[in-house]
């Protein structure tokens, strides 16, 4: 099974450069239709607005987390079923076992190449 | 030994005290200068009476007297004024060059990933100048080297004035209260937030990997 890259994937991070890089590696595995919000709260925001296919999500962002986020958007009925993957510099394995507690879709630790990306999202489609 | 003390001998501490409190802050300086006045003024009172305590109260002014000494070498105003505020201006523009530089690459490899390759000789210079953009931009590293070395030797003079300050005034000695957890501290806790690791520290991805299983 091929991936779907029309699906329309939020990227959520408060540091620009990263949107822009995960962008850019997202385009080049064929992801067109990228959006981006710098904290949970706007990507929350945007997830009521709009039905994304896929969530890549740092974690360490204010006002609202990633973790935060995560769990918000398990517990909305209309949302629950987003695939969402934590891409993060958190790398304690209390962070890990957090995330997957609260229902993440996969976690990749930062720094983090195109490979590891892809092999993810590729994950989480069951590709 | 009250009894010994004499209304002159007030009179300077008072004298002291009306001198040095001004507003609702007093600081180190004030306390030292009181307790050495103190020490002085006890030491003349009780001088007639028990010669034995008058030297300690005499040994003590001393060494009262030493410390405000020790204390304006370390000159911590320096510190204050001058050294960190150098160093936070130093870690502020490694942040703004990083940020430049990365931005000058990326624009780069945008321009790269964009560039019509039907044209063999047009693509092959867009390459090439953008390779050279992307090398000059990488000439960032030499520069926020010697601004973070510079940041460093600030942090190894703090260290030091601070260790000279807590043997000085014997403050390892003293048994503080147990630090309050702040708003902040609570957040970092509730929401697990520990930032980055260093290397060795936090797990791999191949260990969250198989903690993801």
């Amino acid at each position: 099974m091929a991936l779907d890259t029309s699906i329309p994937v939020l990227v959520v991070d408060d540091y620009k450069t990263m949107i822009r890089i995960i962008r850019n590696l997202l385009k080049q595995l064929g992801f067109e239709d990228v959006d981006e919000a710098s904290d949970g709260t706007e990507a929350l925001g945007k997830m009521k607005e709009r039905r994304y296919g896929l969530v890549i999500s740092d974690w360490n962002m204010e006002p609202m987390t990633g973790y935060e986020l995560l769990k918000q958007v398990r517990s909305d009925a209309g949302l629950s079923k987003t695939p969402f993957i934590m891409v993060t510099a958190e790398s304690k394995t209390e962070n890990v076992i957090a995330a997957k507690k609260a229902g993440v879709n996969n976690y990749i630790v930062k720094p983090f190449n195109a490979q590891t990306l892809k092999g993810k999202i590729e994950a989480v489609f069951g590709v | 030994m009250v009894g010994q003390l004499k209304a002159e001998h007030l009179a300077q501490v008072m004298d002291c005290i009306r001198r040095d409190r001004r507003g609702e802050e007093v600081s180190l300086e004030q306390v030292m200068r009181l307790a050495e006045v103190m020490a002085e003024v006890f030491q003349s009172a009780v001088r007639p009476v028990d010669e034995e305590i008058c030297e300690e109260l005499g040994g003590m002014a001393r060494e009262i007297a030493a410390m405000k000494l020790e204390l304006s070498d370390l000159r911590l105003g320096d510190v204050r004024q001058d050294r960190i505020p150098e160093a936070g201006r130093e870690l502020d523009a490694i942040v703004e060059a990083t940020e430049e530089a990365t931005n000058t690459i990326m624009t780069a490899a945008e321009e790269i990933m964009a560039a019509d390759a039907s044209d063999p000789d047009a693509y092959q210079a867009t390459v090439n100048d953008r390779i050279v953009e992307i090398f000059e931009a990488c000439s960032f590293q030499d520069i926020t080297g010697q601004r973070i070395s510079k940041v460093v030797a600030t942090l190894n003079h703090l260290d030091a004035r601070i260790s000279t300050l807590v043997e000085r005034l014997k403050l390892m000695d003293l048994d503080g209260p147990e630090s309050r957890e702040t708003a902040e501290d609570r957040r970092r806790r509730e929401l697990i937030l520990h930032g980055p690791q260093m290397r060795g520290e936090g797990v791999s991805q191949d260990d969250v990997d198989a903690l993801m299983r």
